[in-house]
């Protein structure tokens, strides 16, 4: 019990930190991600998916891990678009939310609330759910859909988002000031 | 107009830091807890829906709740970890500036917290609902599941953009319309 709590605080810790440090939480750098004018979220984003997805699968293949992907169902969309709305009027997402906390932003409270309304929504009418988006789930990855060796992906997908990566810090700066 | 960001960390390193937390976290769950699952944030929320939801007598048995209070525990921890780990980044690069609500938005919607907390309410039950119909939130669906290659992850992780970046052009159509 108490490991899992020591677990869980270095990883919120490391987490939070990083998210802090590189600006992450910051309100004009979201929105101005989502305006489309300013990618460092994005490129932050896509450099920890690139070098994760190569560690992930190469532990994988040396059995260290079981990868564990997660299903798609309707709910993936409509879960998907519902977050979406909520994480363009907030500004952060659920992780730099709490980040926020730290950094003295009061108005996080207030959303983190909201989340945990939301969520006991969904726990509330969990049947209506299941028997609705998210019945009839299918299991699997993109390669295992295709029916192809992982790193046939892989690369593709690496090479595509580290593309987007070149591009966005070729044509938008990081410093100029949007809003 | 530049704004300064020096003290902000490279978004490469950012990247670097928590792709490195990811896989380190997987092997530690897969290791002490027999669990091939990446770490996520929506979990701790949904651990403190589901003491709510305990606390009425006939959502106690749904296998909903007793999943989320058996299983989130850890995560429980991670958010309080990024409390701590927001603050203590904020702090130490000298970037803690508490507010009640964005200078960005008093910037275009005027100094009135109702109205912003009226946003912020909605937000954050969108995010919840929203994540916990998509099975995790820009976490657990973007950065954990896009580098898992999870054909629902990359259903979720599109509609997170497609609905935030129309949320945030409306907010801001002013700042969208200026070059």
């Amino acid at each position: 019990m108490i490991l899992k709590i020591i677990i869980g605080l270095i990883i919120g810790f490391v987490f939070g930190y990083a998210l802090q440090r590189t600006g992450i939480t910051k309100y004009p750098r979201v929105m101005g991600m989502l305006l489309l004018k300013d990618f460092k979220v994005l490129k932050f984003m896509l450099t920890a998916v690139i070098l994760s997805m190569i560690g992930f699968h190469f532990l994988g293949e040396l059995s260290v891990i079981k990868i564990n992907p997660k299903p798609l169902d309707w709910g993936k969309l409509v879960g998907g678009l519902l977050f979406g709305a909520g994480m363009g009027l907030l500004g952060y997402c659920p992780g730099t939310m709490m980040a926020r906390i730290g950094e003295g932003k009061k108005e996080a409270l207030l959303a983190a609330f909201g989340m945990v309304a939301g969520l006991f929504i969904f726990i509330l009418y969990n049947d209506f759910f299941k028997s609705t988006f998210l019945a009839s789930p299918i299991d699997g990855n993109l390669f295992a859909a295709l029916g192809v060796n992982q790193w046939i992906v892989i690369v593709p997908a690496v090479i595509l988002f580290s593309g987007l990566i070149y591009l966005v810090n070729k044509n938008f700066s990081d410093n100029k000031k949007i809003f | 107009m530049e704004i300064d960001n020096s003290k902000e960390w490279h978004w490469f390193k950012g990247g670097l830091v928590v792709s490195l937390l990811s896989i380190g976290t997987y092997v530690v769950f897969q290791a002490i807890e027999h669990r091939s699952y990446p770490f996520g944030v929506t979990s701790g929320f949904a651990y403190i829906s589901a003491q709510f939801g305990s606390m009425f007598g006939e959502l106690t048995e749904t296998t909903i709740v007793k999943n989320y209070l058996s299983k989130a525990y850890l995560e429980f921890f991670i958010l309080v970890g990024l409390v701590v780990g927001g603050f203590t980044a904020s702090k130490i690069s000298g970037t803690r500036e508490p507010e009640s609500i964005p200078a960005t938005w008093k910037k275009y919607h005027g100094d009135n917290i109702y109205k912003r907390f009226f946003v912020v309410l909605i937000g954050g039950i969108l995010l919840g609902v929203g994540a916990g119909i998509a099975a995790g939130c820009t976490t657990g669906n973007i950065l954990q599941g896009w580098a898992h290659l999870s054909l629902g992850s990359i259903v979720a992780g599109a509609s997170f953009f497609l609905t935030a970046v129309i949320a945030a052009h409306i907010l801001f159509y002013k700042v969208w319309r200026t070059k």
